[in-house]
């Protein structure tokens, strides 16, 4: 199902042959299955709208106002409302989502107003959702939604569980990396888990593949590094904390985890809290602002 | 000018972890949804009162109006309990899908999907979807992959299967009654009394209008000799129960009735 050409040779306005040249029809074209299932002119600003004054001070309060050349108003609420769906469902994965990738299924003929969109969605998303739109490291160009609401016990059974029971296990994990010092062999990880029944050869009840999960999936989700110790034989890899980690817990947070398993105060241990309390101080001083786009 | 002039509403953290929630559900019936917004309100704002739910609803869907996206109240066509799920207003739909299906597995859905269209009955047996997998865009699809398939599908709340049949789910007919009634506009049937999308239903044996199972609860409510509000023949079909939510039980067909339960999807 083809999109039908948006703006393609209409006058909504002054100055639109700019944005025409300059974007051409490259830019649709590599938008593959999501776009075809969601032409999103089927109501939209398609034919039926008709050149409207594209004066960005339009009646809604609800958009700030970026310069934009010919688009109407509605087509930019559209872009910012597929933008802000396609990074909810994208982080529902928990995978971090690329830069490359929103502007390929989304942004498109877009990418001009790039940064403004992004703006504008994250807005969106933090007010309407709840989400913060973080960039996973700077520079990365992959951002993840970090949840400003704090996830509550009984939300569980609310939600009928699609949460993880993984969690419980990645905590194990992240727990075991800080109090060895922030980085920890896998070898032993795996002593560690044997004690509790999990091992990596062999298919668990609740966490299906512990290996797979330790070293692939909650890698690739970025909560955890996973490198492979040089000259070991037999080979050897190391477990760090991963970016997302950080912006989504904290290691004040992960001590206290600690303490609570052991039945014990954080306290107790003296090293791991001096420098989980430098942590939080570090948190504390204000950070540099926003989900822009770094370049 | 659209909804210039509806007030928007506000957002605390009490709509924003309802939304949340109801996200992570996909659909959920209404007493879910009463209880999901108590809990809401005892997490952020314990002592506030609770807004009626409608009210509630629609003060979000402000909000959510700028985003083209609403939450929308809808009824079960079997036996008429009100569902919400969040929808998409402005792109049609099979793009919520997307994202979690592969291409062969989307289009094995838009197969059934066809199938349960254009089916008298509003069911497409599980043999006749898995005929057409050798049809399937993407990768190849073997019969038994295809089968896992649509069990995703089902516990993804997408289609629902009775007896080895499947047909939509009311969270798939939420989302996607407008890209359904733009994709066939032919073959699509729509209710006589309420003018809605209709996959399974009644008919009038004499002139063929349609009416949802709750739709003929409601019209022929008390009515000793319901007959057609087209062509007024006599209404050949057993006549279901209205929901009733406070005795939370389903509508039932009183057993003795159950041939004629057959004869409603001829």
């Amino acid at each position: 199902m083809l999109q039908k050409p948006r703006n393609r040779g209409r006058s909504s306005g002054h100055a639109e042959s700019v944005r025409d040249s300059s974007q051409g029809g490259d830019a649709r074209a590599p938008r593959d299955c999501v776009a075809e299932e969601a032409p999103s002119t089927s109501r939209g600003p398609g034919g039926s709208q008709g050149p409207r004054g594209s004066s960005p001070q339009g009646a809604r309060r609800s958009l700030a106002a970026p310069a934009v050349g010919p688009r109407t108003q509605k087509q930019l609420e559209l872009k910012v409302s597929e933008l802000v769906q396609f990074l909810l469902i994208k982080d529902q994965k928990k995978i971090p989502i690329k830069r490359a990738d929103i502007l390929k299924h989304v942004v498109g003929d877009y990418k001009d107003i790039f940064s403004d969109l992004l703006t504008l969605a994250a807005e969106r998303l933090q007010y309407v959702f709840g989400y913060k739109l973080v960039e996973l490291e700077p520079k990365s160009n992959t951002y993840i939604l970090i949840n400003t609401l704090e996830p509550v016990e009984e939300d569980a059974e609310v939600r009928g569980d699609q949460g993880t029971p993984t969690t419980g296990l990645l905590m194990i994990v992240l727990g075991l990396i800080f109090m060895k010092g922030n980085t920890i062999k896998e070898t032993e990880v795996w002593d560690f888990l044997r004690r509790l029944g999990v091992y990596p050869t062999k298919k668990h009840l609740v966490f299906g593949d512990p290996k797979k999960l330790i070293t692939e999936d909650f890698v690739r989700q970025r909560y955890l590094e996973y490198r492979r110790i040089p000259h070991t034989d037999p080979v050897d890899y190391e477990f760090q904390w991963g970016p997302r980690t950080n912006l989504e817990t904290s290691k004040m947070k992960v001590l206290r985890f600690v303490a609570k398993v052991h039945n014990q105060d954080p306290k107790d241990w003296p090293a791991q809290y001096c420098e989980a309390l430098a942590d939080e101080e570090n948190r504390a001083r204000p950070q540099p602002s926003g989900p822009a786009p770094s370049s | 000018m659209q909804g210039s002039a509806r007030r928007m509403g506000v957002m605390t953290d009490v709509h924003r972890r309802f939304l949340q929630l109801l996200m992570t559900h996909g659909v959920l019936e209404e007493r879910d949804v009463k209880r999901m917004q108590k809990h809401c309100y005892k997490v952020h704002d314990r002592n506030a009162t609770v807004d009626k739910l409608e009210d509630f609803i629609n003060n979000i869907n402000s909000v959510l109006e700028s985003l083209y996206i609403e939450i929308k109240r809808g009824v079960t066509e079997d036996d008429g309990r009100p569902i919400y799920a969040l929808v998409n207003l402005a792109t049609t739909s099979v793009s919520k899908m997307a994202t979690d299906f592969a291409e062969n597995e989307l289009d094995l859905f838009r197969k059934a999907l066809e199938l349960i269209i254009d089916s008298e009955s509003g069911f497409a047996s599980s043999t006749n979807i898995l005929n057409l997998v050798d049809q399937l865009k993407g990768k190849k699809m073997k019969k038994k992959e295809a089968e896992q398939v649509l069990q995703k599908f089902v516990q993804n709340k997408w289609l629902i299967e009775k007896e080895g049949e499947f047909t939509l789910h009311g969270r798939a007919i939420l989302e996607m009654e407008q890209y359904i009634r733009e994709t066939y506009p032919d073959a699509v049937k729509i209710c006589n009394i309420c003018h809605s999308l209709l996959i399974q239903g009644q008919s009038c044996e004499t002139c063929g209008i349609r009416m949802h199972l709750p739709c003929v609860a409601k019209y022929f409510r008390l009515n000793a000799e319901p007959r057609c509000p087209h062509c007024n023949d006599y209404w050949p079909h057993e006549i279901p129960e209205v929901f009733d939510p406070e005795k939370e039980r389903e509508p039932g067909i009183s057993k003795s009735n159950r041939k004629s339960l057959r004869s409603r999807r001829h």
